[in-house]
């Protein structure tokens, strides 16, 4: 059955599949369009996330140095203390390494990373807004194909 | 061959078969596994390449953060990219043998289906 409805560049016409190799084709549709819609979710998050600590940086200007903030030692736990260093900010890049880079660096970071996800979360709605018109072709067609029996 | 003995090839084979679609779908995910980890290893190698000596790195070694040589982490992290890339490239050419078995049981497995057909049907014409 899988090899009947190829991959790539095979170009099947959908109107010569019959009743069940239609509904498979559905199925499978169905499912990779749930698959891009989880995705999609995961990158707005990434982004929403990214977008925050830009602004966090944002908001730590020369002026924040010295000034009295309370760090939070466990999730209900704070303690007061003083902003020692307001210039050099570390940024968590992935596989456990670290980066410390300045204010602007930092914001250039996070730019970039915002770039990033939205050019991904773009990518994905394109090929997920065809697959949505390949889906609603072979309803259509199921639709059709059941009436006329 | 007598139908029972083809009979219990066929199921055999089948067994068979489905041993080997476990095996695909298994290497098929740890490839896909690997992919993240080396489209995350591609973007620390980027960001590594960003930055100059004055940049600090540190490596998250259990609870403590290291303090590492940039030359040393980028070195590292192309070493661990091209490791992937390499393994990726093993699990690909494992995935691909695994499915020419899979194809070639497939094909044994209807030509017996045909040859108990056919003989099922002899027996019932008797």
């Amino acid at each position: 059955m899988a090899a009947n409805k190829g991959a790539g560049p095979q170009v099947i016409d959908i109107s010569k599949l019959n009743l069940e190799q239609l509904t498979t084709l559905k199925n499978q549709l169905d499912q990779e369009l749930q698959f891009f819609s989880e995705s999609l979710q995961q990158l707005k998050i990434a982004q929403l996330k990214f977008n925050e600590s830009g602004e966090c940086v944002e908001k730590l200007t020369p002026e924040t140095k010295g000034k009295e903030i309370l760090v939070p030692l466990t999730s209900c736990m704070y303690v007061p203390g003083t902003v020692a260093n307001s210039e050099k900010l570390l940024i968590e890049v992935g596989t456990g390494y670290y980066i410390e880079r300045d204010v602007p660096g930092a914001k250039d970071y996070f730019s970039r990373k915002i770039k990033f996800v939205t050019e991904q979360m773009e990518k994905i709605q394109k090929i997920a807004s065809e697959k949505s018109k390949l889906r609603e072709g072979g309803c259509d067609l199921v639709c059709f194909e059941s009436q006329s029996f | 061959m007598g139908p029972g003995a083809l009979q219990k090839k066929l199921e055999e084979e089948v067994e068979a078969y489905k041993k080997i679609q476990k095996d695909i779908s298994k290497t098929s995910g740890l490839r896909t596994q690997l992919d993240v980890q080396l489209n995350e290893n591609k973007v620390v190698k980027e960001e590594l390449d960003l930055i100059n000596e004055e940049n600090v790195v540190y490596k998250l070694i259990g609870p403590a953060l290291i303090r590492q040589d940039l030359e040393e982490a980028r070195q590292n992290v192309s070493k661990r990219v091209d490791y992937i890339q390499q393994e990726i490239k093993r699990h690909g050419n494992t995935i691909e043998k695994l499915e020419k078995e899979a194809e070639a049981k497939r094909e044994n497995i209807a030509k017996h289906q045909q040859q108990l057909q056919q003989m099922m049907m002899k027996q019932a014409a008797k």
